[in-house]
C-alpha cells in the first residue's frame, strides 16, 4: 500500500467521523431552536385542524423521544437513506439532487475565475512597486470589502437591466452563469491575490531568486516557475477553504440572481425546521469540505516536492 | 410559507439600488406597445415573475396565495368567481341549494377531460372533496374552507353531484370557486399522492394549461392544453387558450424582479409598493392593482391578557391612532386607510361603509380612557403607569413578515402611541418563538392580513370556535356569544342581504369593542407589459392566463 493510498484511507475514516459530528451537531442545534416542530413546519398563515396536526405528528413520528429519533436517523443514514422532506414531501435525495448541479457549476466557475484573477494580479504586481501595484491593491481591498449581494445587484443593474448582455435570473444556460460567477469570484480573487502577493514578495527576496536570475532565467520565468510555488501553499489552503464554503450554497447570490442552489434550500428548511433536509444539506456540505481538504493536501505535495514521499500534511 | 430573505440592513440597501435599476431600465428598452387594435392572436408566450415559491404546489394542501395563482390554469373549479365577486358556471353548468341550505347539488359538464385523458364526472368531484378532507392529505387551508360542516359528497348519476353539510353553509359556493378546491384528476390524486407537493407534471387537472416542467428554485412552465373547450362562462371565450406557453419565474429579490420587468426580461411581475411610482412612469408598462378582499392589514388586540383585557385601554389604542394620516405618510396615498377589519372589496355588499371616519384621532379621549382604566401615573419616560407599572404593549412579529414598508408604519405607530403615554414595543422574534408565544398568548398585539373573496373569513378571526384551529387568525381571542350568533347566521340559510347585514354587525362590534386596529387595505400589485392583452384577474387580483395573448 503506497503512502497516498494509506493517506486516502485514513482520510475516509476521518470523513466518517466528520460527517457524524456534523449531523449530530445540526440535529442538536435544530432541537434547541425554540418552537413546536409542527407549528414551525406549518408556518404562520395556515388554518389547520387538530386532526391534521395529529396526522403530521404521526407521519413524521415527532412524538417519539429525541434520542430515539436521533438513533433512528443514524440507522437510516447508514443505509444511505436521507429521509423525506417534511415540507416538500419529496425524498431529500431528490431535493438536494435537483440543486446540486447548479451549486457545483457556480462554485467551480467562481473558484476557477477567482484563482485565475488572483494569480494574474499577484504575478503582475509582486516585487514591483509603482502605480499599477497601488491600483491593484486598492481594487483588492474594494473587492474584499464589498458585500456580495451588493456587487451582484450592481452587476445586474449595469449588465442586465441597462445593457441586457446577460439574463437576470435562473440557471438556464452559460449566459446566466456569468454574473453570479463574477459576483462570487471577485471577493475571492481579492483575498487570494493579497495572500499570493505577500508570498511572492517574500520568495523574490530569497537567495534562490538571485541564483535563478544568475542562471539566466527571465524575471517572468523566475516568478512563474520558482517564486509562485513558494507562495502557493498558503493560497491553496485559503482557496480550498473558500471553495468548500461555496459548495454549501450561497444564499445571497442565489437570492439576488434567483438561481437554484443549496443555500436557499437550507435556509427554507431551517425556517420550517424541516429536519431531514437541513441534515441532508449539512452532510453534503461537510462531505464537500472533506473532499476539498483532501484535494488540497494532495495539491501541497504536487506543489512542494519537499512534502512528497513522506506523510502529506494534515 | 418560507422564503429566502435578506437581512434587514441588506434589504434596505437593496431597495436603494432598486431605484437605480429602474432608471437604467427605463432608458434601455426599445420596442413599443400599443400597436394592436386587432383581436386576440393565438400563439406566443410570456413570463410572469412572482416573489415567492410555495414549498408545496398542491392547492389542496398549501395555504399560500401564490399557490392559488400558480395552479389556477391547471385546475378548473366547479364555479367561477369573477373579479366583481359574482359566480358563473364552469365545470358545473348549474347548481342548486336546498331550502334548508345544507345540500348543494351541481349539474356537471359532460365534455370535460383531464389532461391525463381520464374523464371528469361526479365521482371525480367526490374523490377530490373527500381527499381534501382526509387527514392523510394534511390540508393546511382547503379543508378549513368547508371541512368543519362537511358530511360528504354523493354521486347522483354520472354528472350530478350532491355535497352535504351538517348545517346551512352559504360560503361553500365561494370556496368551491377557489383554486384550493380545484378539481384534480382522481388518477393523479392516487398515483401521485406522495408527489403532489412537487408540482410540475405531477399536477394534473382539466385546465387550459398543462404544468409541463418545474425547475425548483427557478421557474415553472405551462403549455397549452389543445383540447380545452370548457372555459368559465364570463371569461369571454371557451376554446383553447391563446398563449401556447407561459412561464412563472420565482424572483425573491425585489430589485431583481423589478429590474427584470423594466428591462423587459419578464412580461409581468408582482411588484413591491416601493416600485409603484417607477412602474407607473414607464411607458412600456401598465400598473395594475387590486384591493385584496378579506381581512385588511391591521393589529389584532389580544383581549386575553392585561392590559388589553380592559376594553377602555383597547379603545384608547384606537383613539390614539390617526390611521389616515399615518397611512398617507407612509404610502403616499397608494393604499387606502382601513376603517373596518373587512376590506371594502369583499364581495356581497358585506363591507360596513358606515365605519368610515367613525373612530380614531382623538388623543384627548384616549388619555381620559386610560385614566379611567387606572393609568393615572406618568413615569420619567412619559409613559402612563398604573400602580407603578408602565403601560406597555408587546407586538411580536417575524422580521420577514414586515414587507410592504410595514416596518415604517410600525415605527410611526410607536411614535403615535407614545403621545398618549402607551409604550408600544415591537419585539422581533424567530419563527419558532412566534408560534410558541402565540400558543401561550404571550403578546398584546399581532399584525395580520388575510385575503379571501368572501366575508366568511371573519369567522376565522372572531368566532370562538376558531380557537381550536391552529393558525394566528384567532389572535384577538374574541369570545362573544353575540358575535358567534351573527357569524353562524350570516353563513346560514339566509338571503344575501340578510347575510351582509350580519357581517356588518360583526364589523361594527369589532370596532365598538376595539378588538382590532385596522390600518390599511392591502393590494395585489402588478406591473404588466403593454404587449400583453386579455389578462383577467381573480377576485383577489391574481392574474388568470386563460384569456391572455401577446401582440
Amino acid at each position: 500500500m503506497g503512502p497516498t493510498t494509506r493517506f486516502l484511507l485514513g482520510r475516509a475514516a476521518q470523513a466518517v467521523l466528520v460527517l457524524w459530528g456534523a449531523a449530530t451537531l445540526s440535529f442538536i442545534a435544530l432541537q434547541l431552536l425554540p418552537g413546536d416542530p409542527v407549528s414551525t413546519l406549518l408556518g404562520p398563515m395556515v388554518t389547520v385542524t387538530p386532526q391534521v396536526r395529529a396526522q403530521i405528528v404521526q407521519d413524521y413520528q415527532l412524538d417519539r423521544p429525541v434520542l430515539i429519533q436521533y438513533a433512528d436517523y443514524l440507522r437510516r443514514l447508514l443505509t444511505g437513506n436521507l429521509g423525506t422532506s417534511y415540507q416538500q414531501e419529496l425524498p431529500v435525495r431528490t431535493v438536494i439532487g435537483q440543486q446540486l448541479v447548479p451549486t457545483l457549476q457556480l462554485a467551480a466557475c467562481a473558484a476557477v475565475l477567482g484563482a485565475v484573477l488572483a494569480v494574474v494580479a499577484a504575478l503582475l504586481t509582486a516585487g514591483r512597486p509603482g502605480p499599477l501595484r497601488r491600483l491593484v491593491e486598492a481594487a483588492e481591498l474594494l473587492a474584499v470589502s464589498t458585500p456580495t449581494f451588493w456587487l451582484g445587484i450592481l452587476l445586474l443593474t449595469v449588465f442586465s437591466f441597462r445593457w441586457q448582455l446577460f439574463p437576470v435570473a435562473g440557471a438556464a444556460g452559460p449566459d446566466a452563469l456569468v454574473l453570479p460567477t463574477v459576483t462570487l469570484a471577485v471577493p475571492m480573487a481579492g483575498l487570494l491575490s493579497q495572500v499570493l502577493r505577500s508570498g511572492l514578495d517574500a520568495a523574490l527576496e530569497q537567495p534562490f531568486t538571485l541564483a535563478a536570475r544568475a542562471r539566466g532565467l527571465s524575471t517572468t520565468a523566475v516568478r512563474a516557475r520558482h517564486a509562485l510555488r513558494h507562495a502557493l501553499i498558503p493560497a491553496i489552503t485559503l482557496g480550498g477553504w473558500l471553495f468548500g464554503g461555496l459548495l454549501g450554497g450561497t444564499v445571497l447570490v442565489e437570492t439576488v440572481f434567483a438561481r437554484p442552489g443549496l443555500g436557499r434550500v437550507a435556509v427554507t428548511a431551517i425556517d420550517a425546521k424541516d429536519m431531514p433536509v437541513v441534515l441532508g444539506v449539512v452532510l453534503v456540505s461537510a462531505a464537500g469540505f472533506v473532499v476539498v481538504n483532501t484535494a488540497v493536501d494532495l495539491l501541497y505535495a504536487a506543489v512542494d516536492p519537499r512534502l512528497r514521499g513522506g506523510r502529506p500534511r494534515t | 410559507m418560507s422564503i429566502v430573505r435578506l437581512p434587514r440592513i441588506l434589504a434596505a440597501a437593496t431597495a436603494t439600488v432598486l431605484g437605480a435599476g429602474v432608471l437604467a431600465g427605463c432608458s434601455g428598452s426599445s420596442d413599443s406597445a400599443g400597436a394592436s387594435a386587432a383581436g386576440p392572436v393565438s400563439g406566443g408566450s410570456l413570463t410572469f415573475a412572482v416573489n415567492q415559491e410555495p414549498s408545496c404546489f398542491d392547492p389542496h394542501v398549501s395555504p399560500a396565495d401564490v399557490t392559488a395563482v400558480i395552479q389556477r390554469s391547471v385546475y378548473d373549479s366547479l364555479v367561477y368567481q369573477d373579479s366583481s365577486g359574482s359566480f358563473h358556471p364552469w365545470l358545473a353548468t348549474s347548481w342548486n341549494v336546498s331550502a334548508n341550505g345544507k345540500v348543494f347539488t351541481f349539474q356537471l359538464r359532460h365534455d370535460v377531460q383531464f389532461t391525463d385523458r381520464t374523464t371528469f364526472n361526479a365521482q371525480a368531484v367526490k374523490t377530490n372533496f373527500d381527499s381534501i378532507n382526509a387527514a392523510a392529505t394534511k390540508s393546511e387551508y382547503a379543508s378549513a374552507l368547508f371541512g368543519q360542516y362537511y358530511l360528504g359528497t354523493k354521486v347522483d348519476g354520472q354528472y350530478t353531484v350532491e355535497v352535504d353539510f351538517s348545517r346551512a353553509f352559504t360560503p361553500f359556493l365561494q370556496a368551491a370557486s377557489t383554486t384550493y378546491l380545484g378539481i384534480a384528476s382522481p388518477k393523479s390524486l392516487t398515483q401521485n399522492a406522495s408527489h403532489l407537493c412537487a408540482g410540475g407534471t405531477y399536477s394534473v387537472g382539466s385546465g387550459p394549461f398543462v404544468e409541463s416542467a418545474r425547475v425548483p428554485g427557478q421557474s415553472v412552465t405551462f403549455t397549452r392544453n389543445p383540447n380545452y373547450g370548457w372555459g368559465p362562462e364570463g371569461s369571454g371565450h371557451s376554446g383553447p387558450a391563446y398563449l401556447s406557453k407561459y412561464t412563472i419565474d420565482f424572483l425573491p429579490d425585489d430589485s431583481t424582479r423589478v429590474g427584470s420587468l423594466t428591462s423587459s426580461q419578464v412580461d409581468a411581475a408582482v411588484i413591491p409598493v416601493t416600485a409603484v411610482k417607477s412602474v407607473e412612469a414607464d411607458t412600456q408598462l401598465s400598473y395594475v392593482a387590486h384591493e385584496s378582499p378579506g381581512i385588511v392589514y391591521g393589529l389584532q388586540l389580544n383581549q386575553a391578557r392585561t392590559p388589553l383585557s380592559d376594553e377602555r385601554v383597547r379603545q384608547a389604542v384606537l383613539d390614539a391612532s390617526d390611521v389616515p394620516s399615518l397611512v398617507n405618510a407612509v404610502y403616499f396615498g397608494l393604499y387606502k386607510p382601513a376603517w373596518s377589519p373587512l376590506s371594502p372589496s369583499t364581495p356581497g355588499g358585506t363591507y360596513d361603509s358606515a365605519l368610515v371616519n367613525s373612530w380614531g384621532n382623538d388623543p384627548t379621549a384616549a388619555v381620559s380612557l386610560l385614566a379611567q382604566a387606572g393609568y393615572t401615573g406618568v413615569d420619567s419616560a412619559g409613559y402612563r403607569t398604573k400602580n407603578g407599572v408602565q403601560l406597555t404593549l408587546h407586538w411580536i412579529y417575524i422580521a420577514e413578515s414586515q414587507t410592504d414598508e410595514r416596518d415604517t408604519l410600525g415605527q410611526a405607530l410607536v411614535a403615535e402611541f407614545k403621545k398618549v403615554g402607551i409604550d408600544l414595543e415591537r419585539d422581533v422574534v424567530t419563527e419558532g418563538s412566534y408560534f410558541t408565544d402565540i400558543e401561550k398568548g404571550d403578546y398584546d398585539v399581532l399584525d395580520l392580513s388575510w385575503a379571501r373573496g368572501d366575508a366568511d373569513i371573519l369567522r376565522g378571526f372572531y368566532h370562538s370556535a376558531s380557537a381550536a384551529v391552529q393558525g394566528s387568525e384567532d389572535a384577538s381571542n374574541t369570545r362573544d356569544p353575540q358575535v358567534d350568533a351573527w357569524l353562524d347566521q350570516a353563513d346560514g340559510n339566509v338571503s344575501l342581504a340578510q347575510s351582509a347585514a350580519y357581517y356588518q354587525d360583526v364589523q361594527r362590534w369589532t370596532i365598538q369593542h376595539a378588538v382590532v386596529l385596522p390600518l390599511y387595505v392591502t393590494e395585489y400589485q402588478l406591473g404588466v407589459s403593454k404587449r400583453i392583452h386579455g389578462l383577467q384577474y381573480d377576485v383577489s387580483g391574481g392574474p388568470e392566463f386563460y384569456g391572455a395573448w401577446v401582440a
